[in-house]
């Protein structure tokens, strides 16, 4: 099996007459924690969208694992183990908290459709068998206990948790996180770095968008920095925070808003 | 709560088992349509309650199950048992069929094709679409259902008939809520981009809740024509579909709620039988105070039916 590598080849992306990603290239190796980083506008989860089949980009191609996942839909790239998470939380409100995280189970469910209408004695071992792996991504995210309650009801910072553990019952290869630390407050961030290393220690290769700068310096090995949907720089974050290009786009006026 | 729940099924299907024998024939009739319809409202609950999709058009798979039914025992000499099995598959197939090209559209535009089809369907059977619909009077003069032995010669016999279609039907409708395909409905609803990027074909599932509720609405038209040993075209009428659709809408999308909303709209009209043509005005305010004061329907589906070993704290539980 060809290694899990994520390559995007000159990706380019247009809304009309707007090129929101502009013949983008990176690597995102097996592995890895990549960071993608870039001003507002700067076309970040556009690239995320075009990597999970929400959008089909224009020209280019994304490959994972030697294989063009390029104008493929949403359920057949995360049938090949890329998972993401969105910048604002999409979890099923009324839903509880288990139910929520059931949902990542569904690809790995051996239930066939006809199950749905009649049980048999394989179908409730597989049921069994997947609230159980609910139970342990209930854990890992101590949610444990809010695993009845609704998701709509609980806090921003505890929703966070759920779409993440939602996306790792799925067992991916490849998570993508869309600004995870959006709206955590610095104690839930700190709690979110240890998770996002202790998800990569399970051998999960990471691929994140983020504004925290302080974050995003902490966490990933490896950087891209965009601006207007085009690379301006890449590296690791300390070859990153010396980049004067990306000081001059981003960097600079970031500070100057946040401290 | 749920201590009610798990009392008040029993309770009711107890009494629902009893009832007919306490009524005399015009409310053993009432109480058939009761069941009749509650199943066709189920089965417009998978569409519409927990797929979310606006299906205006559940009276044509009730009629294409009552005309198959109807068309192979009067024209072709099929006992009436015997035509069970294709009068769940024919409207099932057409739900596929249908639903195949147009499950893509957003709510409004769906809600508009559904009627569509049910129109087509009156029009083709009004018009003795092959020779073999009876045109605008229908078919009449079916034979009684045999049930292996067992004539269902007068109502109370089609009661009870009527009344085992609809323990069947809530037997799947609680196989479907602990089943992969039946959340996958709920998530396709509640968010169908959060549900195709967690890996939900969210097209194959539409396709399946068409499927299976066509199926099941298409049994009902089998008990609906051993009824009345007759179909009629409006019968199956598009105001019909939008009887099941409001149903759905006011009772809400879960089993209480349907049973309500068929109370509702055709058990209490039988009662106030002087208020009778007064039904649609009451239901129409009924409609309009119930999605005012309570948008999700008057008994609307409730979650965090989860396996009790992952409730670790009681006092977090919904």
């Amino acid at each position: 099996m060809a290694p899990n590598q994520l390559i995007l080849t000159d990706v380019t992306k247009r809304f009309g007459g707007l090129t929101a990603v502009d013949d983008l290239s990176f690597k995102v190796e097996d592995g890895q924690i990549y960071g993608i980083i870039g001003p507002n506008g700067a076309g970040k989860t556009t690239v995320f969208n075009c990597i999970t089949g929400i959008y089909k980009s224009e020209e280019g191609s994304v490959k994972w694992r030697g294989e063009e996942i390029r104008g493929m839909t949403p359920y057949q790239i995360v049938d090949r183990g890329i998972v993401r998470t969105f910048q604002t939380i999409r979890l099923f409100s009324q839903m509880s908290v288990a139910e929520n995280i059931m949902s990542g189970r569904h690809i790995k469910s051996k239930q066939g459709w006809w199950h749905g209408i009649v049980h048999t004695p394989a179908s409730r071992r597989d049921e069994l068998a997947n609230w159980q792996k609910v139970e342990e991504q209930l854990d890992f995210f101590n949610l444990a206990q809010f695993a009845a309650t609704p998701t709509g009801s609980l806090p921003y910072g505890i929703q966070r948790r759920v779409e993440m553990a939602r996306a790792m019952a799925v067992e991916p290869t490849l998570l993508i996180l869309d600004e995870p630390a959006a709206g955590l407050n610095d104690k839930e961030t700190m709690e979110l770095l240890q998770t996002i290393f202790k998800i990569r220690d399970k051998g999960v290769t990471v691929l994140l968008i983020e504004h925290d700068m302080d974050m995003v310096m902490e966490v990933t090995d490896y950087l891209t920095v965009i601006n207007f949907g085009k690379k301006i720089a890449d590296g690791t974050p300390e070859e990153i925070q010396k980049n004067p290009a990306v000081i001059e786009a981003y960097l600079g006026s970031e500070d100057d808003d946040d401290e | 709560m749920k201590k009610l729940q798990r009392f008040a099924y029993p309770a009711f299907l107890l009494v629902m088992a009893i009832l007919p024998n306490l009524l005399d024939s015009r409310w053993q009739a009432v109480a058939i349509t009761f069941l009749i319809f509650s199943v066709v409202a189920l089965s417009q609950d998978i569409i519409l309650g927990k797929s979310g999709m606006f299906n205006m058009g559940q009276a044509l798979f009730f009629g294409l199950g009552a005309y198959t039914t109807a068309i192979l025992n009067a024209k072709f000499g099929w006992p009436m048992l015997a035509t069970v099995p294709l009068a769940i598959l024919i409207p099932a197939l057409f739900g596929i069929l249908l639903a195949g090209p147009i499950v893509h559209l957003r709510g409004d535009y769906l809600l508009v094709t559904t009627i569509g089809f049910n129109i087509v369907f009156v029009q083709a059977v009004q018009n003795d679409l092959g020779g073999v619909t009876g045109g605008p009077n229908g078919i009449f003069g079916l034979d009684p259902m045999n049930i292996f032995g067992i004539q269902l010669a007068n109502q109370l016999a089609v009661y009870y008939f009527a009344f085992a279609v609809l323990l069947a039907t809530l037997w799947i409708m609680r196989n479907l809520e602990k089943s992969k395909a039946g959340r996958a409905l709920h998530y396709l609803r509640l968010d169908q981009l959060a549900a195709e990027s967690i890996g939900i074909n969210t097209r194959v599932f539409k396709i399946f809740a068409f499927g299976l509720g066509a199926g099941i609405a298409g049994l009902a038209g089998t008990v609906y024509a051993t009824q009345y040993a007759a179909v009629s075209p409006e019968a199956f009428d598009f105001i019909q579909s939008v009887l099941f659709f409001s149903i759905v809408i006011v009772g809400g999308s879960s089993i209480p709620g349907v049973f309500l909303g068929v109370f509702i709209m055709f058990v209490l009209p039988e009662i106030f039988r002087e208020f009778a043509t007064w039904r649609f005005f009451i239901f129409g305010f009924a409609m309009i105070a119930a999605m005012i004061l309570r948008p999700r329907g008057i008994w609307p589906a409730t979650f965090g039916k989860i396996p009790k070993f992952l409730i670790k704290e009681s006092n977090h539980g919904a």
